[in-house]
């Protein structure tokens, strides 16, 4: 069981406006702000949503934890530019810090190709 | 388990589910090892089965069976700090249920028939989708399967957080190949499946939770209306005493039902642990001082505990409920009662205690820096304040002994509360792994010296958290392998399972 400290969310995600309401004033939860951006625009991108938004968009504990590693502002690996497929896959198999090894029951070589190719922005 | 045995049965996999689905390299075994060990090799697997259907299932137990292969079930395999994806018994075959994610919803009945490879963000993105006015109860790390989540005893934030209560029905493989559905399930066609627990005669639920005694590949589960209204209070406290008095306010409301969600006391370095690294606070390596705590608690303006409370449903009854817990804080020594108020209408409240699946929470694995993980100990205690504060005491204690940062938290059930004693540590660091593994061995047998048992536990400890259940010499562990041995003769599925051993294997038994 992890119970965990729901009220801090705040401070990495600031966005807690607080905006009027039917009944009564909206108090924003402190923990309001957790919810990612699920939405693609491809099947690629829908497959890095199901596959890896979890952990690497907004809020997941890659994209917190990458975010103590470099400018926070390319924590999510959407928006880097550096990628190359290959090291998207090492990454993914072999795991990188706390990153858990992806086994290929949960991600197929076939579906691993498609994402690398989606993140690669880099030129190898 | 021979390599003639292992290759045989390889080959009989590859024939029943294709080949591209059996997975055997040395990179496949480590991927379902469990990367939060020091040592992953003590639990590897030999190799990893993936099966897209219930037909592919049956067809593994059968070749299992023919070869005498043990296989371990996972759903998604994310039960970290559990053993991940790892079996108990080295070189079992993980049977890998990920690929299985049928999802059967039914927004007027409010119940959704879930195989074990739908995750909770699955399940969130569906009702989004969907636009289905149901809210989910998602564990802190949300990455998991629901179904497994829900057979492994886990728990969330709303009023729907034990989860292994919200079952209604499964559909299960047995040991020997046969498949059966449990509850109303047991007639054909039934429509009331997941919506009418018991069926006629014993019901079985709950006796595939935490369990060997066969493989679920269909799970129901009961998913709570969205409500008018979520209201609350975040509150603080200044002193780690005050534990005692807020345990003895917050355990009436619960045990009457005024609050309907599973409030959780936790200390100052939950926050620390998720939001920052431990070197941002201190160069030193020995015990957090006073001058830390106090910074901490600055810096995330909290208390020494924390707990957030949440009242559920119309307005005006969520409203009621609230009153009635401000009037028991009133004139107590709280540190800061701070409202928080969603009403339907308003912009999406947007965290767990509206079922919003989430991740971050586990960048605590990074607290040491480096490769980091965790373990926890999690004993049930009476619902009293004095019985809370002396557990504190006294874990607080081993937590200082054993040079661990103190992680924990009280979580209150209707009539227990669940202390959890998380520790974080770096997996790199041998020297910190071999306190963790010793105050673990303490932590049981301190809690076992007060009569508290743990309620889920880590693959390496299961025979020990399984041996503190002493009752009549151990009369539960053999009803228990009465019936592994009746339903599985072969001993194939999940030996070592909670503590439970086929025959042929007890002597596996640590």
């Amino acid at each position: 069981m992890n119970w965990l400290p729901l009220s801090l969310v705040l401070l990495i995600a600031a966005a807690a406006a607080q905006e009027p309401a039917t009944q009564g004033t909206q108090v924003r939860n402190a923990t309001g702000g957790a919810i990612q951006n699920r939405s693609s625009h491809s099947a690629a991108e829908a497959l890095f949503v199901e596959k890896c938004g979890m952990c690497h968009r907004e809020m997941g504990m890659g994209t917190v934890i990458l975010a103590r590693r470099m400018e926070p502002a390319k924590a999510m690996l959407e928006k880097r530019t550096d990628l190359v497929a290959d090291f998207v896959i090492a990454a993914a198999r072999s795991g990188v810090g706390n990153m858990p090894r992806i086994s290929r029951g949960e991600v197929s070589d076939a579906q691993l190709k498609i994402i690398s190719d989606y993140l690669a922005k880099a030129t190898p | 388990m021979t390599p003639s045995t292992l290759s045989a049965a390889l080959k009989s996999f590859r024939a029943a589910i294709g080949a591209a689905n059996v997975f055997a390299a040395d990179d496949d075994r480590r991927a379902y090892s469990d990367h939060y060990s020091p040592d992953e090799s003590k639990h590897m697997p030999t190799a990893a089965v993936a099966p897209a259907s219930v037909e592919e299932v049956r067809a593994i137990v059968r070749i299992a069976n023919e070869h005498k292969v043990p296989l371990w079930p996972i759903s998604r395999g994310k039960n970290f700090g559990y053993g991940g994806a790892a079996p108990v018994v080295k070189e079992s075959v993980v049977l890998d249920l990920g690929r299985m994610k049928k999802i059967e919803l039914d927004p007027d009945s409010g119940t959704v028939l879930v195989e074990p490879g739908v995750g909770f963000f699955d399940l969130y993105d569906y009702l989004q989708n969907n636009r289905i006015p149901l809210w989910l109860s998602v564990p802190g790390n949300s990455w998991g399967s629901v179904a497994g989540n829900a057979l492994d005893r886990g728990v969330g934030y709303t009023p729907y957080g034990d989860h292994s209560a919200q079952i209604c029905g499964l559909e299960v493989v047995l040991p020997t190949g046969e498949l059966v559905r449990t509850g109303m399930g047991a007639m054909s066609g039934s429509p009331t499946w997941l919506t009418y627990r018991n069926g006629f005669g014993p019901g079985w639920d709950q006796m595939f939770v935490q369990s060997n005694f066969g493989i679920v590949t269909k799970l129901g589960l009961w998913l709570m209306p969205e409500p008018e209204a979520l209201l609350g209070y975040d509150f603080e406290f200044d002193k780690p005493e005050d534990l005692g008095w807020a345990v003895d306010t917050i355990a009436p409301l619960r045990r009457e039902g005024v609050i309907r969600q599973a409030p959780s006391m936790g200390n100052w370095l939950r926050s620390a642990a998720v939001m920052t690294t431990r070197d941002q606070w201190t160069k030193s390596k020995g015990p957090l001082g006073e001058d830390v705590i106090t910074a901490i608690r600055k810096r995330f303006n909290i208390g020494w505990w924390s707990v957030q409370v949440r009242t559920y449903g119309h307005l005006d009854i969520a409203e009621a409920a609230l009153k009635v817990v401000a009037k028991a804080f009133a004139g107590k020594p709280v540190l800061a009662m701070k409202p928080t108020r969603w009403v339907r209408g308003d912009p999406a409240e947007g965290s767990p205690f509206s079922g919003v699946p989430i991740s971050f929470p586990l960048a605590n694995a990074n607290w040491h820096g480096g490769r980091g993980g965790h373990v926890g100990y999690s004993p049930m205690l009476p619902a009293k304040g004095s019985l809370a504060l002396d557990q504190f005491r006294r874990t607080h204690a081993l937590y200082e002994k054993y040079g661990m940062d103190y992680h924990a938290s009280f979580a209150f059930g209707e009539r227990s509360i669940t202390n959890v004693n998380q520790l974080l540590f770096d997996r790199d660091d041998p020297a910190m792994m071999g306190r963790v593994d010793a105050m673990f061995r303490e932590l049981v047998q301190d809690a076992r010296a007060k009569n508290y048992g743990e309620y889920r536990t880590h693959i390496e400890y299961m025979d020990l958290v399984a041996s503190t259940y002493d009752f009549g010499n151990g009369a539960l562990r053999r009803l228990n392998e009465k019936v592994k041995d009746a339903l599985d003769p072969n001993g194939i599925v999940a030996p070592g399972k909670s503590g439970i051993w086929p025959a042929a294997m007890r002597k596996e038994r640590k």
